[in-house]
């Protein structure tokens, strides 16, 4: 059975850039598999979920999503909400370009919002929720269409650490529990070996796959049982040190 | 001041808690209502006063003024005339938004909508409104539909440049937000544009308010069509002050009228999920 998501040598450069952004990219993501996508600041990480999410082409190499009928879901680094919608209406917002309409629709929405732990939070304009909450609306407008692809763009980042290891834990349930074939773009290694089946190592600009990496802990996975395991330790330093020289190089331009 | 008035009516759309705050005058608000009310009374005071030193032919008082509109309201030439100008007024202002609306959206959305359309924007922007009227006049001749073709000329590269600057100021992220998700032209129109456009729509609105009453008024004075502005220049030739200030006082007060009747309660409804300062 071949990958659901396939990026062959894909390559970005941006008009007027002199460089590539993307210098050769290739990555596959299987059915049901939770991959992390892991690098430095501006390496292109975004770039990335964008050509997935079909918004800007690549200047060469190839992308396939092997599901003509595949839902694809993106949850963008911010939220992106519709300040002119209350929160159910900016969840509905999926929901209706997916053609799932009247009660089931609010059912969804409804749903979709307390797995975020929103409830009591349905009638409220974006701008009268702080921006961990905006957040999780986002999210949760992204899990109300139940996708087949669910791309993740730091969804985490703007998160206290008690909420954030609340909603990975319920995002960990999601996507086991459905099926849901996920990129997570994050910056947080804790985050990537808690959440992910394998994750990549991307260099600094231009970007490339620098290192995979298949995460060894199983599928029942809990922070405290990670942080007993000495396994662990030594692939967090291992990945903290792929990481290091790509983000001083970053740095330094 | 008589924004922050409108907030607290405004407000009391906003369920019990805000109901309590908006029966609640703070004692800022009396003041400020107390000086705005001073000053209208200073005003009258100054014009009471100034018309006892000149004639009613040039400056009238309050009271013949106010015999001046009694009489018209009588006699139902207020109505007829206020009607007649309201007409002119509102099709050219229905006209205006109707063409602007979707031709600024245009032009804010396609580079070559705007090279096409510049040029008559800019043509509009600068004649001179005395030669729009002289050319309507020469076209139309002195009917209602003169009027509303020059007001339409002139209120039109107003409203027109704020929807295109409206449009221009769309975050881009949100259309990317909703074409990830896979949705059309029609919905991003729907759903994104026009509700972005709206601040502007309504700033656009009221600046065009503005120019569709002079230019309206000024067209009917010229053009001799009936409206308020026609009664104003009869009102001159026969030297009949107190009329032409009546007539002035009725288009302040109409404006006013306007304002808060229907401009302010649409825009509260429109911007109610704007972030208010309390
Ligand atoms: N639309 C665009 N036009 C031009 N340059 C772009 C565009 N989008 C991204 N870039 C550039 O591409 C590079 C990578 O951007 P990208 O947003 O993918 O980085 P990232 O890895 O997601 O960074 P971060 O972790 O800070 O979010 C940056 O240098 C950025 O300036
Ligand atoms: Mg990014």
């Amino acid at each position: 059975m071949s990958a659901l998501i396939e990026l062959e040598g894909v390559v970005k450069q941006f008009p007027g850039d002199t460089e590539p952004v993307l210098a050769g990219i290739s990555l596959e993501v299987g059915r049901g598999e939770l991959v992390a996508l892991i690098g430095p600041s501006g390496c292109g990480k975004s770039t990335v979920l964008n050509i997935l999410a079909g918004l800007i082409r690549v200047t060469s190499g190839t992308l396939r999503i092997n599901d003509r009928d595949a839902r694809v879901s993106y949850v963008f680094q911010r939220p992106r909400l519709l300040p002119w919608r209350k929160v159910r209406r900016n969840v509905e917002f999926s929901l209706e370009q997916a053609d799932v309409t009247g009660a089931a629709r609010r059912r969804a929405a409804e749903a979709a919002i307390e797995r975020v732990n929103l409830t009591g939070h349905e009638d409220k304009y974006p701008h009268q929720l702080s921006g961990g909450m905006q957040q999780r609306v986002a999210l949760a407008r992204g899990l109300a269409i139940e996708p087949s692809v669910l791309l993740l763009d730091e969804p985490f980042g703007a998160l206290d650490a008690l909420t954030r290891s609340y909603m990975q834990e319920e995002l960990l349930g999601i996507v086991r529990g459905t099926g849901t074939t996920a990129l997570l773009v994050t910056h947080d290694i804790d985050e990537a070996l808690l959440l992910a089946d394998r994750v990549l190592v991307m260099s600094s600009r231009p970007g490339r796959i620098k290192h995979e990496l298949r995460v060894p802990f199983g599928t029942e996975r809990s922070l405290d049982a990670l942080l007993q395991d000495p396994e662990y330790g030594r692939i967090r330093s291992e990945l903290r040190h792929l990481l290091r020289p790509e983000v001083v190089e970053e740095l330094n331009g | 001041m008589v924004d922050e008035l409108r907030t607290r009516v405004t407000a009391r759309r906003g369920g019990a808690s805000h109901r309590r705050r908006a029966l609640r005058l703070s004692p800022r608000l009396l003041v400020r209502l107390l000086l705005f009310l001073t000053a209208i009374g200073v005003l009258f005071l100054a014009w009471v006063l100034g018309s006892h030193h000149y004639p009613d032919y040039i400056l009238p008082g309050p009271q013949p003024v106010w015999d001046s509109f009694t009489s018209m309201l009588d006699r139902g030439v207020w109505a007829r005339q206020v009607e007649a100008t309201l007409g002119h007024m509102f099709t050219a202002y229905g006209i205006t938004i109707g063409i602007g609306l979707p031709l600024g959206i245009l032009i804010g959305r396609f580079w070559v909508v705007e090279d096409l359309s510049r040029a008559l924007l800019i043509f509009l922007q600068t004649v001179p409104t005395i030669v729009l009227i002289v050319l309507a006049l020469i076209f139309v001749g002195t009917t209602a539909t003169g009027v509303i073709a020059v007001t339409v000329a002139s209120c039109l590269p107003y409203f027109t440049l704020n929807v295109i600057q409206g449009t221009k100021s769309i975050d881009r992220d949100l259309i990317d937000m909703a074409r990830s998700y896979r949705a059309g032209e029609l919905t991003i129109m729907r759903s994104i544009i026009v509700p972005s456009v709206v601040p502007y729509f309504l700033a656009g609105g009221r600046i065009t308010l503005g120019v569709a009453w002079q230019v309206t008024l000024f067209g009917e004075y010229l053009m001799g069509t009936p409206g308020i502005g026609f009664q104003v220049s009869a009102a001159i030739k026969l030297l009949d002050t107190p009329s032409v200030y009546a007539w002035g006082l009725s288009v302040v007060g109409l404006t006013i009228a306007f304002e808060y009747g229907v401009f302010r309660p649409v825009e509260a409804v429109l911007t109610r999920h704007m972030r208010r300062a309390e």
